[in-house]
């Protein structure tokens, strides 16, 4: 074909990302950053408490109504001045944004920049989710803290009963907003696209947006404490939560904004897997992660609306006087409880899969071996999402409503089992006889081994019928929760960090602190958690500020555990961020993996390949003898020059390249 | 994972000189775009659907038989959300209104199919511009019937389940109509801008399923507000 | 040519550790659930420690058998951390026979637990006659309950032993939870409804009720002492209370 001896420097292709645009590129989004984002949305924000304060004089609607509008001003606010709306008024006005508007807003020309700004690269958008995700974990982390040190004795005057509440209703949804974005958020944003061989997401700029528009969010959620602050748990159940104070307001409209954000989200991450795939790409050779992260978030789009109206039924039963949930009006708990638990069952599983399917990548690539039993993990994946689908009434087994129907749920739940116990098949079948490299992630694999079956486990007591009803919202509940959300799916999310870490940040992490941060978490988690369950045994409520003193060794237990935890997550923490500034520089492939996103170079270019590949087997090579006498490629023929790693780079004899 | 990595697109990547990445070829545009509305589509519903249960629920359980204020008497009046005694039934909405608002969106779905026919028979831009302009009028209509619809009901304030699921839907609907006809606005000033020229139609096609699923599930509320009451 | 004896294949190795692991599972489960649970008063209460005993031993033995493959494998196959990944392993993409058996155990054991679960679930909630009514109404942040045809309210709930009870139980505010892990019972409180729970307590002794639905600021202090009496001492009982002693005798014995 002849094109290696063509090459001139006339037709030379540069890198993309030092294409030189035009001063006007990008229109709008050159002006548009965080700063100009906050500007806008406190501006207003305060415009909209004015004009409401002033149309609800006179009018039964009240503070709620204020707050409502003020903190929707502030969201719409913020993301008209970050550039989300840019695009879509454009489209309405009839203009299209030109191919140098849509590379300025690939972040071309603006260096770190851009990473402050509506930024339409996935890898850049996957670098501020894992920021974002920090964050939150964190700060969650923090107020978790504080409420294991009101525990440490029976009647503690650390924190009064509005504030401990509040804090354990902020902790939850702070969580659960970080679980479920933790591990689609940076990692299907940033490997996905390259793992199918796609150049990004299949709506770039949609992309951009979920991310800014989470980050709206959480002023909402913060806004909770300086607004009275709430009572109700992170399930917020009316009645009671049409009572609280007007934090409850900008609580209900931090779901619906995270839930809006979520479902564009989901939305971008399966036309992508479904119509950007490479080449040779069949959904037979979809890396498992790539299917996680459908499953994970197709059923989002099943729960996520059941979440938004359910928070949009109970503003309107705060601020406009509607009675779904008043039972003096006609409303009734049961009818928040049933959407609410619509949403609740399969979010679990929407907070779970993606990092075990990322998981299951790391088990792969650590056990030098192919993953064992890939459609039978996509089937259970698959199966799980459709039996999560049928089992929410769990969660109200004692709540008298329909005894009749305890019995079928009861059935569901346990179904779930069976597939989840094929994962775990499919778990210990790739590790079976394989060449056990036992670098940091791979702790992570075997710690998530031990701490998920725990919490399975615990977790089949509660779909008894009979012992939930000794259980249910004890301590029991919330030790086999965090058991396999924090146990399970974070520790696979902790895999996941450590494993793509060096195509993200370019640098190795420092295993050393890792191991020791590792340890940690891997201590804290049994004795905090234990310690729970040892509370629940003895039957102490959840979201109590004080209990009786009988429960006195297991808290202490329980708080001992958990500094010991959250001491382990910062060494974490700091190791990530020492890592970041000062690690060893990362060669494009340290693992030896196979999947196409350790074929490209790293720091990844815009738009991943240069050309786009065409795949001819799936990512789980490993150990397989050579096909038809030929070798696997190692190197990406016909363009060594331009493509200069695009190979299987494992440097001999050392880490640095 | 085996790969060999190929040209794409006849080479043209290597001629603009900068690798630059390709675009998409109109099908696979379209493709992508048919795939995101439906997940949208499919969203939505299970909003509708909820929406449904909320209603036939709070109905059936009827607690305290506040469904529609049936508890009320002289004897024990119950009281509005300002503290007013009621000693009635809260009165059926008249249900017309709201057929004329689905009527209305049912037209505006035709509409906007029409305009689907006339960009894929190629008729020209003002074929088009004016199909969706008619299309955005109608909604504007509705949306003026709707708004009028909250005036009109027989509660002034929201007392038992009935009037509160009543007015959601009606809000509900609202909302729809209003993300509709920022959609036909658009279609409309692409339209004008010769967006949909040269066989380009696919997405009017698109707008055209939204308009359908609108008017469907504007239908099912209004059958569920009308029949149920 | 001699086989390998078990003990040195990695079955038998992981046989060891399996056996080891489901051992220390067993007495776990034989353990903990009674020693760590408050006693219990009542057949369900009793029921319940039962059914989490029963599951804890089934468990041991399937999470065993996992953690035993993955301790085997840290201990046969570990290749260290070097730089550079160590040689692959062997191409093993999956093992039909292996799946369908354990489809086939896991649906087993999953039926085995549901068939228990139904069972007890009919046993719990098996009508019966005279059964002695309780009022018990939640309300931010107290308990009382009433005893009807008597005319008693208490903040106590005192019961007669080896009757079976019948809770009906209701809300002046919120959602609350009544919730006793001694008494084996639990169900919402839910304003304007009324939703029912049986329970027969089967031994004296003391046990406490605590709200389990967070219901407010207060909810932490929402709980109230109860206490399981013989019959003679309950008719004393609700006569203290200001029912008549005619009255007193009847509830006691038999349902209003």
């Amino acid at each position: 074909m002849g094109r290696d001896n063509e090459v001139t420097t006339d037709t030379a292709p540069g890198r993309l990302e030092d294409t030189a645009l035009g001063p006007q590129a990008g229109g709008l989004y050159r002006r548009q950053n965080l700063i100009t984002g906050l500007l806008c949305g406190v501006v207003l924000a305060v415009l909209g408490w004015l004009l409401s304060h002033a149309l609800v004089q006179g009018s039964h609607w009240g503070t709620d109504m204020v707050v409502t509008v003020t903190m929707v001003c502030w969201v719409l606010g913020f993301n008209a001045g970050m550039g989300t709306f840019n695009a879509p008024i454009r489209w309405a006005l009839g203009h299209d944004q030109s191919d140098e508007d849509l590379l300025y807003a690939a972040g071309v020309g603006q260096g770190a920049k851009r990473y402050w700004k509506f930024c339409t690269d996935h890898k850049v958008v996957g670098t501020q989710y894992l920021v974002l995700v920090l964050i939150l974990f964190f700060v969650g982390g923090g107020l978790a803290l504080l409420i294991r040190t009101q525990l440490i004795t029976p009647h503690s005057s650390f924190l009064s009963p509005q504030t401990y509440n509040t804090l354990v209703t902020v902790h939850g949804t702070t969580m659960i907003v970080a679980t479920i974005i933790m591990v689609t958020g940076p990692f299907t944003n940033f490997v996905v696209p390259i793992m199918i061989g796609a150049k990004d997401m299949a709506f770039p700029r949609l992309n951009a947006a979920s991310f800014w528009i989470v980050v709206s969010a959480v002023p909402c959620l913060l806004a909770v404490f300086f607004l009275g602050g709430v009572n109700a748990g992170w399930t917020t159940y009316a009645p009671l939560s049409v009572q609280d104070p007007p934090a409850m307001d900008t609580f209900a409209l931090t779901i619906l904004v995270f839930v809006t954000s979520v479902t564009i989200a989901g939305v971008n991450i399966i036309v992508t897997v479904f119509t950007m795939r490479a080449k040779g790409m069949t959904l037979g050779r979809l890396p498992i992660f790539t299917w996680g992260s459908v499953l994970g978030t197709g059923l989002g789009l099943y729960a996520m609306p059941a979440f938004f109206l359910a928070m949009l039924l109970m503003i309107t039963d705060r601020a406009t006087g509607t009675s779904f949930f008043v039972a003096a009006q006609g409303g009734t708990g049961w009818l928040y409880e049933n959407v609410f638990w619509i949403m609740g069952h399969p979010e679990v599983y929407v907070i779970l899969i993606p990092p075990v399917a990322a998981m299951l990548e790391v088990a792969s690539t650590f056990a030098r071996k192919p993953l064992f039993g890939y459609a039978v993990v996509l089937g259970a994946f698959v199966a799980i999402d459709g039996l999560s689908i049928l089992v929410w009434a769990h969660h109200m087994f004692t709540t008298g409503y329909a005894p009749d129907l305890s019995g079928p749920f009861m059935l569901t739940t346990e179904l779930i089992s069976i597939p989840t116990g094929l994962v775990f098949l499919c778990i210990i079948g790739t590790l079976w006889r394989g060449s056990i490299w036992t670098r940091l992630p791979m702790y992570f694999v075997y710690l998530f081994l031990w701490n998920f079956i725990i919490g399975g486990v615990t977790g089949i007591y509660l779909s008894d019928v009979p012992a939930d009803e000794a259980f249910h919202n004890s301590m029991f509940v919330t030790a086999h929760f965090h058991y396999t959300l924090l146990g399970g799916a974070m520790i696979a999310a902790a895999a996941a960090w450590c494993y793509w870490f060096p195509k993200v940040s370019g640098r190795m992490l420092n295993e050393r602190i890792g191991k020791i941060a590792f340890w940690l978490i891997a201590v804290g988690i049994q004795i905090t958690y234990i310690g729970m369950f040892w509370e629940g045994f003895q039957g102490m409520p959840r979201r109590v500020a004080y209990y009786d003193p009988i429960f006195l060794r297991a808290n202490q237990m329980a708080t001992g555990g958990s500094y010991i935890l959250f001491l382990g997550w910062l060494v974490l923490l700091y190791c990530i961020i020492h890592s970041w500034r000062n690690g060893a520089q990362a060669p494009a492939n340290p693992w030896g993996g196979k999947g196409l996103e350790w074929k490209v170079p790293t720091p990844v270019p815009l738009e991943n390949f240069l050309v786009e590949p065409v795949v001819t087997s799936d990512p789980y090579g490993y150990g397989e003898p050579e096909t038809n006498g030929k070798p696997e490629p190692t190197e990406a023929p016909h363009e060594p020059e331009l493509v200069p790693a695009m190979v299987d780079e494992v440097p001999a004899g050392g880490g640095e390249l | 994972m085996a790969i060999v990595t190929t040209e794409h697109d006849g080479g043209h990547g290597r001629e603009s000189g900068h690798g630059e990445g390709h675009h998409d070829t109109p099908q696979q545009r379209d493709g992508k775009e048919r795939l995101a509305l439906w997940l949208f589509i499919a969203g939505d519903a299970v909003i509708v659907a909820l929406l449904i249960f909320t209603w036939i629920y709070t109905r059936a359980l009827n607690t305290n038989g506040m469904w529609r204020g049936a508890a009320c008497t002289v004897a024990n009046p119950c009281t509005d959300g300002l503290g007013n005694p009621l000693t009635h039934e809260v009165p059926k909405a008249d249900p017309w209104y709201s057929v004329g608002i689905a009527a209305l969106a049912v037209v505006a779905a035709l509409v906007f199919w029409n305009a689907e026919r006339s960009a894929r028979d190629r008729a020209g831009r003002s074929a088009i511009a004016g199909q969706a302009s008619l299309g955005v009028l109608v909604l504007l209509v509705a949306i003026g019937v709707q708004c009028y619809q909250f005036t009109a009901l027989p509660f002034t304030t929201i007392v038992g389940t009935y009037a509160s699921s009543f007015e959601f839907f009606m809000g509900s609907t609202l909302a729809h109509l209003l993300v509709l006809a920022f959609i036909g606005f658009g279609m409309w000033n692409r339209a004008r801008a010769g967006r949909y020229d040269d066989g380009r139609w696919y997405q009017v096609r698109l707008i055209r399923f939204f308009a359908v699923w609108i008017a469907l599930s504007i239908c099912l509320l209004t059958f569920v507000m009308s029949v149920f009451a | 040519m001699e086989a390998k004896p078990f003990f040195s294949r990695p079955g038998g190795k992981i046989f060891v550790i399996w056996l080891l692991m489901t051992i220390i599972g067993v007495v776990i489960g034989l353990y903990a659930p009674k020693h760590l649970m408050p006693q219990m008063v009542s057949i369900e209460g009793h029921r319940a420690v039962l059914t989490v005993v029963v599951f804890t031993v089934l468990a041991a033995p399937v999470a065993a058998l996992v953690w035993a493959v993955g301790t085997y494998s840290l201990l046969a196959w570990r290749r260290g951390a070097p730089e550079t990944p160590p040689e692959d392993g062997p191409p093993i993409r999956g093992n039909g026979p292996l799946t369908i058996v354990w489809l086939i155990v896991t649906s087993f054991l999953c039926i085995v637990l549901l068939v228990w679960g139904l069972a007890e679930l009919s046993a719990d909630t098996a009508p019966h006659s005279n059964a002695l009514q309780v009022d018990v109404t939640g309300q931010q942040w107290l308990w009382t309950f009433g005893y009807p045809g008597t005319g008693v309210q208490s903040r106590t709930l005192v019961l007669p032993v080896n009757r079976p009870v019948q809770f009906n139980v209701t809300s002046e505010d919120v959602t609350h939870g009544f919730w006793s892990l001694s008494l084996g019972v639990q169900i919402d409180a839910n304003p304007d409804v009324v939703t029912t729970l049986l329970a027969t307590p089967n031994k004296l002794g003391s046990f406490v009720v605590r709200c389990s639905q967070i219901c407010g600021i207060y909810h932490a202090f929402m709980y109230a002492p109860g206490k399981v009496v013989t019959t003679t001492q309950f008719a004393q009982w609700l006569q203290s209370q200001g029912a008549s002693a005619a009255k007193a005798d009847l509830a006691a014995r038999v349902t209003p």
